[in-house]
């Protein structure tokens, strides 16, 4: 036996051992609204309008933002709304999704403690019983263990890296805080982000986050992983597709030592299950608006068979839309979105890991995607034995347009393999634990704040709310986050009720 | 014949391995500090494979019917040698002297193999080649035998399994070299048969490995294992030696039924005799009935409500003869309703109310139990106290891990409870914590239910006297969202244990 011979024959014996049967894993993907939205921009022909329905204010959108508006009228005791919804479920990257062991979101999937100038969410959060007597909801914070980061072979507690760090890295890392410090104690930095933009800061989104890093001789791998990390979390663009502005406001624009976030197994989809029942009565789902157009003092807004009449409109869907949507509006250059693919994996046991056990949040080093939350983590139960976790991913290497084409391209089973493969890393026994994985696509998940988006022309003539249509997508903040989609919907709303003589 | 020579080389080097790195295994499990073990082992073991090297030679003619005999040595040795270990570990005092022994035996068996096998050959090769291809083949074997080991060997064939098998493969180069060297051989038959009786002996041990370690791991944990599963939820132990009975629950001590009484009746009596009408109580965990034998002895107590997570447990102590003993059948009382559900879903959606609640869980060692221990739980478990409701838990040793008993002292304060902390000293467990909880004031009972064994009314202000070395520590409360008390509960215990 030669010593080639012998060495096929053990390494062959090896991989036999680690063989075992697939098991079979069911699903598929649950959105299908790109189609309707494609035939907007493709202007295909809708049904004729046969009746006729009149209010003071319809509300264009049923996600956070337009979701809010509609808290905020009903909250003052107004009636005469409607807030129309292109999907079959409200909720826009809210939406959550449910089974026979646990609810689980489909996007958005906490808030951060919301800071002292974000007094509209601590608003809603006292109503619904999670900020009382100035005192956070201990059931609604994230339990520990928090999060946890795969590298070197290992999770280790925490995302930020902690193992293997040289003290450049580290040099680096404190650096940054202490310039992060600097800019969060200058005040330009906050959520809502409108409250406190200064033109002093300017020259911090005309370069990408990537260079502005360079620029302060950050070159650390380790730090500059992270920071795109946090890009692709919040934004879905790497750090070179970022304006540092928005770079610096993702730390800059909350304190650090808060014990947090707010979370719930269905992700923010419990804020939207508490709104709709309060004013799910106003929201009628499945209704895309395809025409809004001035006739004199009033709007007439076509969706479906019906023509709703009104004085004001409060434009919440992704702005995007409007130039396809609204008659007479000229192109828009300066909106730009991340396309996501979001998994929920149902999962019959727990995978082994090697280090810290599961927790909420599990990243995985030099992985294109974002990792996975796990949604059975706020159970009060001690005993846990199946669960289904949330697989993020941020199409993120290349441009956004030719990702869509590959979300449009690909079926369930590239995807399915795509995120068992990055999993398969970490989890080796993945495929013996996973029993369904759905899908759902977003060709415009999340604004991208690319350089000059927050400082655009376009953007803050367009967020400037005059005029009786309203413009109140989390997009117009540059970036779409739970709070800037609040605060664009209450605000929308309270000029709303300004316009139609309530306020 | 070349070829099939230099693989009995990479076999028998790999067995050599093998025999080694379990010895070392064995001794870093049973007895700790692997650094210590593996160096010592390992310097023993290349000491004798010199020692044998230099016997080697000594032996002047039969070299291939000595060659086949240590094969077949080796083979008896160092196939039943991770089986006499355990044994020898459990059964006797001389474990160490017994490894070092056998260690040495081996080493210098596998030293005498090797020079022993380049001398029969020599006259077939240059004593180039010779020299080349035996230690090609022999380090070949070794790192073989290193792979297989962690990856293979221990994870699915475990130790004892491991050294019969090598063994057997000891045994087997021995009757095939009766065959390689049948020309230098006087006899072969007798050679033969003697292999096929040592194969047969290590199969027969191979398809029994099991009830050695069995045998073994009943005297690991001391006592004799009278009952052992694995449910949904846990691994059940309980052992006996003579009149005393323990139960473990994922290898934790949960009692002795020699001092169990210390443990129960100071638990309960504090706060159940001071509750004026206790009507309806509330167990939870508790699912050995300990506690509920003691509230029992109270006859106002109309229902007495079990919630424990393992049906598998309560169901053990209603119908184990020796168990029922115990708690004195207190499963079967028509008083007592169990219900076996996870503990804070149950506390958040019921409704009912109650006199006295006993909180009774394992120590929190994971944030999963770690949750039964928060502000949260407490203040759930508090909104079901009635006016004269009183609230009592189960809080680790004040001795042994100081922070975390005061820290649960806190965590009750911040869920807006009143505080009243005691301790005992258990002989198996050592001092141990209670608190009792309530929205108003305690005072101590002056009337207990007779026949108590430990807890007396005189002695009851002594237990809520806390000597300096147990006295109150600063400490945050447990959170759902930052559970100090784990973190603390893992310090306190590594601090002693080190």
């Amino acid at each position: 036996m030669s010593r080639r011979k012998f060495l096929e024959t053990g390494s062959a014996a090896l991989i036999g051992l680690s063989i075992k049967g697939d098991r079979f894993i069911a699903g598929g993907f649950v959105n299908e609204s790109f189609q309707l939205g494609h035939k907007l921009r493709d202007h295909g022909s809708f049904v004729a309008v046969t009746k006729v329905e009149k209010h003071s204010v319809v509300i264009v959108g049923g996600g956070i933002a337009g979701l809010s508006a509609a808290w905020r009228l009903h909250k003052r005791g107004f009636k005469d709304f409607v807030l129309l919804e292109m999907n079959d479920q409200p909720g826009g990257n809210s939406r959550w999704g449910e089974n026979e062991i646990t609810a689980y979101p489909w996007a958005a999937h906490y808030v951060p403690v919301p800071g002292p100038k974000a007094t509209y969410v601590r608003e809603l959060f006292e109503e619904l019983g999670v900020l009382k007597d100035g005192v956070w909801e201990e059931r609604f914070l994230c339990f520990t263990p928090q999060e946890r980061l795969f590298l070197y072979g290992r999770w280790q507690d925490g995302i930020e890296p902690a193992i293997g760090l040289t003290d450049k890295d580290r040099d680096q890392f404190r650096r940054l805080e202490e310039l992060i410090h600097n800019f969060r104690a200058s005040g330009a930095f906050t959520i809502p982000m409108e409250r406190g933009l200064l033109p002093s800061t300017a020259d911090l989104d005309r370069s990408s986050f990537t260079d502005w890093l360079s620029q302060q001789g950050m070159d650390s791998r380790i730090l500059n992983w992270y920071m795109n990390y946090c890009c692709r979390d919040d934004y879905g663009a790497l750090a070179v597709d970022t304006s540092a502005w928005a770079g610096v406001h993702y730390f800059a624009s909350r304190e650090p030592e808060d014990k947090g976030p707010l979370t719930w197994p269905e992700g923010n989809g419990w804020i939207v299950k508490r709104l709709l029942e309060r004013m799910g009565t106003y929201v009628r789902s499945g209704q895309m608006v395809h025409r809004i157009a001035e006739r004199g003092k009033s709007f007439s807004i076509c969706s479906g068979e019906t023509e709703h009449r009104a004085e004001c409109v409060i434009f919440a869907a992704p702005t995007f839309l409007a130039p396809y949507i609204i008659e007479g509006m000229a192109p828009l250059h300066d909106f730009e979105y991340s396309p996501w693919l979001t998994a929920n994996l149902t999962l019959d046991r727990l995978p082994a890991s090697y280090g810290t056990d599961l927790t909420w949040d599990n990243v995985v080093m030099d992985s294109p995607t974002l990792g996975y939350v796990d949604a059975m983590h706020q159970t009060l139960r001690s005993h846990v034995e199946r669960t289904v976790w949330t697989f993020y991913w941020a199409l993120s290497e290349g441009t956004p347009s030719a990702n869509r084409a590959l979300l449009l391209q690909k079926d369930w089973n590239y995807w399915k393999e795509a995120i068992l493969h990055d999993l398969e890393r970490v989890h080796p026994d993945i495929r013996q634990c996973v029993s369904r994985i759905d899908l759902m696509s977003f060709g415009h998940a999340m604004a991208r704040p690319k350089p000059g988006a927050i400082f655009s022309a376009e953007r803050r003539k367009l967020a400037q709310l005059n005029g009786r249509l309203l413009f109140a997508n989390s997009d117009l903040s540059g970036f779409s986050i739970f709070e800037e989609a609040q605060y664009r919907g209450v605000r929308a709303a309270e000029t709303a009720l300004h316009l139609v003589g309530r306020a | 014949m070349g070829i099939l020579l230099f693989i009995s080389v990479l076999l028998i080097a790999a067995c050599g391995l093998i025999y080694e790195l379990i010895a070392g295994t064995l001794a870093s499990y049973l007895l700790g500090d692997s650094v210590l073990q593996f160096s010592t082992i390992i310097g023993c073991y290349l000491f004798a494979m010199g020692i044998g090297s230099a016997l080697s030679r000594y032996i002047h003619r039969g070299l291939a019917y000595r060659f086949v005999w240590i094969e077949l040595l080796l083979g008896v040795i160092g196939g039943f040698s991770s089986a006499l270990l355990f044994l020898a570990f459990a059964y006797s005092q001389g474990f160490q002297i017994i490894m070092y022994a056998l260690v040495v035996v081996i080493g210098m068996l596998v030293g005498l193999e090797i020079p022993i096998l380049m001398r029969i050959v020599r006259e077939r090769y240059h004593f180039r080649d010779v020299v080349a291809h035996v230690l090609t083949f022999d380090y070949l074997g070794a790192l073989g035998a290193s792979l297989l080991f962690p990856i293979l060997l221990v994870p699915y064939f475990g130790l004892v399994r491991s050294a019969m098998l090598f063994g057997l493969i000891n045994v087997a180069v021995a009757l095939w070299s009766t065959f390689l060297f049948s020309k230098q051989l006087p006899s072969t038959r007798a050679l033969r048969v003697l292999c096929v009786l040592v194969i047969c002996g290590l199969a027969v041990g191979l398809a029994q490995a099991k009830r050695i370690t069995a045998a073994a791991e009943d005297n690991i944990y001391a006592d004799e294992i009278i009952f052992a599963r694995d449910t949904r939820y846990q691994h059940i132990v309980l052992t006996r030696f003579k009149d005393d009975i323990r139960l473990f629950l994922n290898s934790h001590l949960q009692f002795s039924s020699r001092d169990e009484y210390r443990y129960h009746e100071a638990l309960i009596h504090p706060a159940l005799a001071a509750i004026p009408t206790p009507r309806r109580v509330l167990v939870l965990g508790g699912g050995d009935g300990l506690a509920v034998r003691e509230i029992l002895k109270y006859p106002q107590v109309e229902s007495v409500t079990l919630v424990d997570l393992d049906p598998e447990m309560t169901h053990l102590f209603s119908t184990h003869p020796m168990l029922t003993g115990l708690n004195q059948k207190s499963f079967q009382s028509p008083r007592v309703h169990i219900i076996n559900a996870d503990a804070f879903p149950w506390v958040d959606s019921s409704t009912d109310s109650f006199d006295f609640i006993v909180i009774d869980f394992p120590d929190p060692t994971n944030y999963s139990l770690g949750k039964l221990y928060t502000t949260a739980f407490y203040k759930a478990a508090a909104r079901h106290l009635s006016v004269q409701g009183l609230m009592v838990v189960q809080s680790t040793s004040p001795m042994f891990a100081r922070d975390s008993y005061w820290c649960i002292v806190e965590t009750l304060k911040q869920a807006n409870l009143k505080t009243y902390p005691y301790h005992v000293y258990v002989p198996s467990f050592g001092e141990w914590g209670f608190v009792i909880a309530s929205g108003h004031e305690y005072q101590p009972p002056t009337l207990l239910p007779a026949g108590l064994r430990f807890v007396s009314v005189d002695g009851l202000p002594s237990m809520f006297q806390f000597p300096p070395d147990m006295s109150p520590m600063t400490m945050p409360p447990n959170r759902l969202n930052d559970q100090v008390l784990v973190r603390a509960y893992d310090q306190d215990w590594k601090d002693i244990s080190h």
